[in-house]
């Protein structure tokens, strides 16, 4: 579905079970839809890294209290005169959770000390260069998004 | 996904890992690659060249078996080429401060040894 405002464009959406095929599927569908609309490769592999991250969250977290666990991705490019804006809004009924003022746990000082969990939401943070959250109608609504100049095209 | 191996000697081994280390990726190699990895006291260099996205859940194989490997008196090192999107990654997460990553095969395979 297709819609035009004056400065956003939507350019696809779409529904997946929130498990591992699900993600897969979830990541073909965004590279599929950035090479249709020319984001840059390294844009296209920070959404994927925020989607995957975002997806396993979701799987690792938030499936248990939801029956038949669905997770809706909308994706959205932004163009103007100064550059584009590609955002991922991922939506699920899980649990509210928002990511975006959640404690990162801190980095360990050997590897005797580390733990193998916690990164998915520092790569989220690290290559997103904006982030949205919100809960409404009882569902998570966290948004992520990538900028780029005309000039990486 | 496909993970494949050589043992240069009896204690140092190489294991390339290729494809797409995501939740489907890693859960389909994470046996064989625990394995191969962390089995025995060995210096084990894991290439990383042709992993095209790497999740963290494909870095959680890396410490867990890292650090066993560890524990049994071996060593891990992340061989990563020209790769810099795996590169990068391993750099944003810390990762490469915990277990050595290089993007010279040689140095690799001499921090293996050390």
């Amino acid at each position: 579905m297709l819609m035009t405002t004056d400065t956003l464009r939507q350019v696809g959406d779409l529904s997946i079970d929130a498990d591992g095929p699900g993600t897969r599927l979830a990541s073909q569908w965004l590279a599929k839809l950035a090479a249709d609309f020319e984001v840059p490769f390294a844009e296209l592999d920070r959404l994927d890294i925020c989607l995957n991250e975002v997806l396993a969250n979701i799987i690792r977290h938030g499936t248990h209290a939801v029956a038949k666990p669905l997770v809706h991705i909308v994706f959205q490019v932004e163009r103007d005169a100064g550059g584009s804006l590609a955002t991922v809004t991922v939506s699920d009924a899980g649990p509210a959770f928002d990511i975006t003022t959640a404690g990162i746990h801190c980095r360990p000082a050997s590897l005797t000390e580390a733990e193998p969990g916690g990164l998915g939401l520092l790569m989220i943070r690290s290559f997103s260069d904006e982030l949205r959250y919100h809960h409404s109608d009882g569902n998570n609504h966290l948004s992520f998004a990538v900028r780029w100049n005309r000039s990486d095209e | 996904m496909a993970i494949q191996f050589e043992d240069v000697t009896d204690s140092f081994r190489r294991i390339k890992i290729s494809g797409r280390l995501d939740m489907p990726g890693t859960e389909a190699i994470s046996l064989k690659f625990t394995n191969l990895a962390a089995s025995a006291a060995r210096r084990v260099v894991v290439d990383l060249t042709e992993v095209s996205f790497l999740a963290s859940i494909g870095i959680r194989e890396f410490i867990t078996n890292a650090k066993a490997l560890q524990l049994r008196g071996g060593r891990m090192i992340l061989f990563v080429g020209d790769n810099a999107s795996v590169a990068k990654t391993l750099q944003v997460t810390g990762i490469d401060a915990l277990i050595p990553m290089f993007a010279d095969l040689a140095q690799a395979d001499q921090a293996a040894l050390a």
